[in-house]
């Protein structure tokens, strides 16, 4: 039963990652850098418990306001350029991030054991679960509470008036501003409610694995993020939960009795799925 | 001083490699305006198809290798575009950009289940010469890379200026209605544009592998990364930009990786291109804005 438990925690976590990338989708911007403000998150809450012995809750809410601030902060030069300038310059960022903490040393001596991130070889010894005695049933509901409440802000988004400015972006980006919306302001907010959701996303991640090292936060990762959203289709917030099962249970669980061809299926299904359904399991939405 | 110019030399002949990756994802951007993301795999697939020369012939001398990762480039640019960009909609831009990466963990995991994930050794030409100048010197295999790589950026430049492909080539990527109108198959050349590419792209894998002295999968991410980095540098869509953007990006990281380890030399990459797209987003050799 723990490893279906184990699954879903999964699920859960790449789902708020997917959705971190949704939002940003929604306004038609590709960020691959939604890996680089995950990873911030993970180090900021594996830090804030760790370390500075804080509480789990405030902690991942620590690591949301990090991750939102990185965000921000990377949406303002960044979202000048547009299309896959904007694509490239994410990329360099999350890779940007990933190296960072590659070389970021800041160990404090806890006892007889040094704690804290050690740059390559990574952070161990996040143990906020273990210490508190919480069975792996517990952290998938704690997971999947945090999940519901982005998928619902997110559903809320969608029907609201944001909403609906974040599609007549990236819809048509001139149309949208000769109606007077600031385009500057909609892509920037939505990436930091992007960055916001991967920050928490990473919190949760850095603790149910209890050791997080630099590798963990690559390309692939980026890819997936996006991957989740484009394969799932952009029409609501279910495409991405549907593509993360997919991938995740479907994909990477139940083919694992073809070992080794496994990997190779993904990519060939990644293609083969784009090549029939373009826009999505779900399809965007077309409005007459 | 002298380490200086030495590792200013030694990273301006390796960014040979770099503008011709640069080059291939700056030619698709161009006539398509679309990402080609698998470039760069498909590229040291290439590099590694051409050992199968090897397998066949186990005297081969390196310059068939050379030949077998050119033509098995070419082979695997126009399987990409099969794949990737034929049959996928011009309306679905991101549908496009995902199956190549898509593309790119494909070919990385062939790459990985064919070698078992063991580095290849890859035959250099010339890595016993060596240009003495005093103290400074100038290895003869990267000489070559340079040697061929600038032959290479020639024979594409008087491809696209002097011949009619290289006139369609333009034209679709100036006005690919316009040039529709004027009996230019926009398939064919988009085709050729992916298939010349490769070719380019799988010498650039061998030039790596050759210099390097090993091929491994490894090399895909890193090379993605710094052939896009270069494509932003130069500016989207300028081949004159991607050759100068890859040698300064060559020779940049080798001066960092003197004096702040190999670690943290990407890093300082990363913050080159922010610098550029702060103060110049449209690289060194912007594009002259189009009619529309």
């Amino acid at each position: 039963m723990d490893f279906y438990f184990g699954l879903v925690q999964i699920i859960g976590v790449h789902t708020l990652l997917g959705l971190s990338a949704y939002i940003v989708l929604l306004t038609g911007q590709v960020s691959l850098a939604q890996a680089g403000f995950f990873a911030v998150g993970a180090y900021a809450a594996g830090m804030l418990t760790v370390l500075a012995g804080w509480h789990l809750v405030p902690a991942l809410g620590a690591s949301a306001v990090c991750g939102a601030g990185v965000a921000c902060a990377v949406g303002f030069p960044a979202l000048r350029i547009k299309g896959l300038m904007l694509v490239i310059a994410t990329l360099a960022f999350g890779e940007g991030v990933r190296l960072f903490f590659f070389n970021f040393d800041y160990q404090v001596a806890r006892g007889d054991i040094k704690v804290g991130p050690l740059g390559g070889e990574g952070f161990r010894q996040i143990r906020f679960f273990p210490e508190h005695g919480w069975t792996t049933g517990e952290v998938m509901l704690f997971i999947w509470v945090f999940v519901v409440a982005a998928m619902a802000l997110l559903w809320w988004f969608d029907r609201s008036r944001y909403g609906s400015v974040l599609r007549a972006v990236g819809e048509d980006e001139l149309a949208a501003q000769s109606v007077g919306i600031n385009l500057t302001a909609v892509k920037v907010s939505a990436m930091t409610v992007g960055g916001a959701i991967a920050g928490v996303g990473g919190g949760i991640y850095a603790h149910y694995t209890t050791h997080i090292e630099h590798t963990s936060f690559n390309i692939l990762l980026a890819t997936f993020a996006i991957a989740y959203p484009i394969v799932g289709g952009l029409r609501n917030v279910f495409g991405t939960l549907l593509a993360v099962i997919f991938v995740q249970a479907f994909l990477i669980e139940g083919l694992r009795f073809l070992g080794d061809w496994r990997n190779l299926l993904f990519g060939a299904l990644i293609v083969l799925a784009m090549n029939l359904r373009p826009s999505g399991f779900l399809g965007a939405r077309r409005r007459a | 001083m002298l380490d200086f110019f030495q590792s200013v030399s030694d990273g301006v002949l390796f960014g040979a490699t770099y503008a011709l990756i640069g080059i291939g994802f700056t030619l698709v951007f161009g006539v398509m305006h679309k990402l080609n993301m698998a470039y760069a795999a498909a590229s040291v697939g290439g590099a590694y198809a051409g050992l199968l020369v090897l397998k066949v012939m186990s005297a081969a001398p390196p310059v068939l290798v050379f030949l077998g990762a050119f033509a098995a480039g070419g082979v695997l640019g126009w399987l990409v575009y099969l794949t990737c960009f034929h049959f996928i909609p011009l309306s679905s831009p991101l549908a496009t950009l995902m199956s190549t990466v898509g593309m790119l963990l494909l070919i990385d995991e062939i790459i990985v289940h064919v070698t078992e994930g063991m580095p290849q050794n890859y035959p250099a030409m010339f890595d016993d010469v060596m240009l003495r100048a005093g103290d400074f010197t100038m290895r003869g295999d990267l000489l070559l890379v340079f040697g061929v790589a600038v032959l290479c950026m020639v024979a594409l430049m008087l491809l696209l200026y002097r011949t009619r492909l290289g006139l369609a080539t333009r034209a679709v990527s100036q006005q690919p209605v316009a040039a529709r109108l004027c009996g230019i198959r926009l398939e064919q050349v988009n085709a050729t544009t992916f298939i010349i590419t490769g070719l380019l792209g799988g010498i650039a894998g061998a030039l790596i592998g050759a210099s390097v002295g090993t091929l491994s999968p490894l090399l895909t991410t890193p090379l993605t990364v710094k052939g896009l980095i270069v494509t932003v540098i130069g500016g989207l869509g300028s081949v004159p930009g991607a050759i100068v953007a890859g040698l300064l990006v060559g020779g940049f990281e080798n001066v960092l990786q003197l004096y702040r380890g190999v670690t943290e030399r990407d890093l300082y990459v990363m913050l080159l291109l922010f610098v550029f797209l702060t103060f110049r987003p449209d690289g060194i050799f912007a594009p002259k804005g189009g009619r529309d």
